[in-house]
């Protein structure tokens, strides 16, 4: 798969603060853009890559902290370095909570939000990585007849086609063909790799 | 003569005396007054009832009333003698011992020795000699003796009477102003002592005030630590990110220069005005006594909104600056100024903590009324004033916080008077409250 420029987001209403952290992020190479509030962000057109956002926690009008809440509600998967001028704890452990992938205190010395940049965007890109397998695979399996996933169903269970055969009432022939197409139709190599994918979108389909 | 003038003249003086006691001493003690009064008056009442004149005499009253007989008996013994010698009586010597008598015994031994003299005359020198009798003959000459006596006698005594009244008013009068002069001394020492007093209250009533301002000052500044940590915190943040940055830059395999030297500018712009910033907070804490000068209203609502920045982010509350386009000046102390607009701009983002239904919006605006006139608006959205707490904002020690000092209104609203302003708070139809003060235009007036 082809691997995309990743974007690092600076959201900070401080000016300086602001193109400090753009130039220090750009140093290393990585594509920055910037914005003064958490609306400018929401309001902006983001490119489909890997990415991560560094995030001031207190900022005029809609906090880092409801920033985080906003896009965990629209579905927006994104890792949240928080930073903050006030190492307030009942804050970072909420931010924490909320799954926020680092929470720094300013002043911010620069190779720590580098490796936390580098590590939100690693795990950003596993995380794209992970999704983009498991739609993968979804679409596989939404491929298959109602019949042939009634079969795979079985199969993943463990089952011998004599027992599927028994089970849904039809020859262990027409198993073996069912079987045959739910092999090719999710590019499985075999049983094992077949179940592993069954397990995956079973996982995905869960969160 | 005197005896009857000084009376009214000693009830002025009195009263006179009575009054600046009263005034003296009418706070701590009213009694005083009264006393010194009473004193005053018997003491008077003594020497017009002539007690004191007659007091030393009386002790040597037997000593007087000695002398006259003396006197006389001297006068008979002389005249006595003179008759021997020259046959003629001398009586004219009786009349000296009635003279002197009555001068140095005064009246009682005066008359004793007119008495004596009479008496020692018809007995031995008019005719039938020792006998009580007077001849016919010498009668007239005997009745001029007497009458010559007794006028001698009521004359002096009269005199040595008026005599001593004079001398006895003459002591009186010493002894009074001397007691007069000790007295006022006093009094101008005790008003001295108070003028003294009342100044250092005066002073220390002025360092307590001034303290207290500091210490309302410093509570302001206690609530604005966490603003002030920011306020310091920030520009750090950016020096750190942009040297940091510079750093990056310089250490690639190929250093940009450009981008090592824009943020190495940053950092220095950071670090200038993370000095800004606690240059401001030095000059609000400093005890700075007033300092009138010309003062651009707008810059200094500019560097408050700067210094309430954090306050206000913190709360959530969207400060909206809007300044007069004249760029008015005023005359007056820029500290002190800032301060007021500090402490009502506080109160204001305080005033919308509560607030979830609509927009936190604090406006800072200046205005220009008229020509003669600035006028500072600080209005917000909050919670608003109810006519209890609007009766009583400007109360010192009156708070709506658990912890104000309720001295921050009060204090503003005394520095607005000072600078010939007025202060004063309504309510917005919309919600929220509106403080407002206005100032003498200097540009204005002084054209």
């Amino acid at each position: 798969m082809k691997e995309q420029e990743p974007t690092v987001f600076v959201i900070d209403d401080d000016r300086m603060i602001r193109d400090g952290l753009q130039s220090l992020i750009r140093s290393v190479g990585l594509r920055v853009e910037t914005f003064a509030s958490a609306q400018d962000f929401l309001g902006a057109k983001r490119p489909d890559t890997p990415a991560c956002l560094v995030l001031d926690v207190r900022m005029p009008g809609l906090s880092g902290l409801d920033l985080q809440l906003k896009l965990r509600d629209d579905g927006i998967p994104i890792p949240i370095i928080f930073i903050t001028g006030h190492g307030d704890i009942p804050m970072s452990v909420r931010a924490m909570k909320e799954g926020a992938h680092e929470f720094l205190t300013k002043p911010v010395r620069g190779q720590d939000l580098l490796d936390a940049v580098q590590k939100a965007l690693a795990s950003d890109r596993a995380l794209r990585q992970e999704r983009l397998e498991a739609n993968e695979i979804r679409s596989r399996f939404e491929s298959l007849t109602p019949r042939e996933k009634e079969v795979l169903d079985l199969v993943v269970e463990g089952l011998l086609n004599k027992q599927i055969a028994d089970q849904l009432g039809m020859s262990e022939l027409t198993v073996k063909t069912h079987r045959a197409h739910v092999m090719e139709k999710t590019h499985a190599d075999s049983l094992a790799h077949l179940v592993r994918m069954a397990e995956k979108r079973k996982s995905s389909i869960r969160k | 003569m005197p005896g009857w003038r000084r009376p009214v003249e000693r009830q002025r003086w009195a009263s006179n005396r009575a009054n600046l006691t009263f005034v003296m001493h009418a706070r701590c003690c009213p009694n005083i007054r009264k006393c010194s009064i009473e004193r005053n008056l018997s003491g008077e009442a003594d020497e017009l009832m002539g007690r004191n004149v007659d007091a030393p005499s009386r002790l040597n009253a037997v000593a007087r009333y000695a002398l006259a007989t003396v006197l006389v008996a001297l006068a008979l013994l002389i005249s006595l003698a003179l008759q021997k010698s020259f046959g003629n009586p001398f009586w004219f010597f009786f009349s000296v011992a009635v003279i002197l008598s009555t001068w140095f015994g005064r009246t009682g031994p005066g008359w004793l020795s007119v008495v004596c003299s009479t008496l020692a005359v018809m007995y031995y020198f008019t005719p039938p000699i020792h006998s009580f009798a007077v001849s016919p003959t010498d009668l007239p000459y005997f009745l001029t003796f007497v009458a010559c006596e007794v006028g001698a006698a009521q004359l002096i005594s009269w005199r040595r009477r008026t005599e001593d009244a004079l001398r006895q008013a003459r002591d009186e009068l010493e002894l009074r102003v001397a007691e007069r002069t000790a007295e006022l001394k006093n009094a101008n020492e005790a008003l001295l002592e108070r003028m003294n007093e009342q100044k250092r209250t005066e002073e220390t009533l002025q360092a307590t005030q001034a303290e207290l301002a500091r210490a309302a000052r410093i509570t302001t500044i206690g609530e604005l630590t966490a603003s002030i940590a920011h306020e310091v915190n920030q520009p750090l943040a950016a020096v750190v990110a942009n040297a940091d940055a510079c750093v990056a830059w310089l250490s690639r395999p190929h250093p940009d220069l450009w981008e090592a030297r824009a943020a190495a500018e940053r950092a220095t712009e950071g670090a200038t005005r993370a000095s800004d910033v606690i240059a401001r907070i030095r000059s609000l804490i400093t005890k700075a006594t007033p300092e009138k000068s010309r003062v651009l209203i707008n810059r200094v609502m500019k560097e408050t909104a700067i210094l309430a920045e954090g306050q206000a982010a913190r709360n959530n509350v969207a400060i909206e600056l809007e300044l007069s386009p004249e760029s008015p000046v005023v005359l007056g102390d820029s500290i002190q100024l800032q301060q007021v607009i500090l402490n009502l701009v506080m109160n204001a983002i305080d005033a919308m903590t509560t607030v979830t239904d609509r927009p936190r919006t604090l406006t800072l605006r200046s205005e220009s009324p008229d020509n003669g006139h600035i006028r500072v608006v600080v209005q917000d959205s909050g919670i608003g004033l109810t006519e209890d707490v609007k009766g009583r904002l400007f109360e010192p020690f009156f708070t709506t916080r658990s912890k104000g000092m309720g001295m921050g209104l009060s204090i503003s609203r005394s520095i607005i008077e000072a600078h010939g302003g007025r202060l004063w708070a309504e309510s917005n139809g919309s919600g929220g409250a509106t403080f407002q003060f206005t100032l003498a235009r200097e540009d204005r007036t002084s054209a």
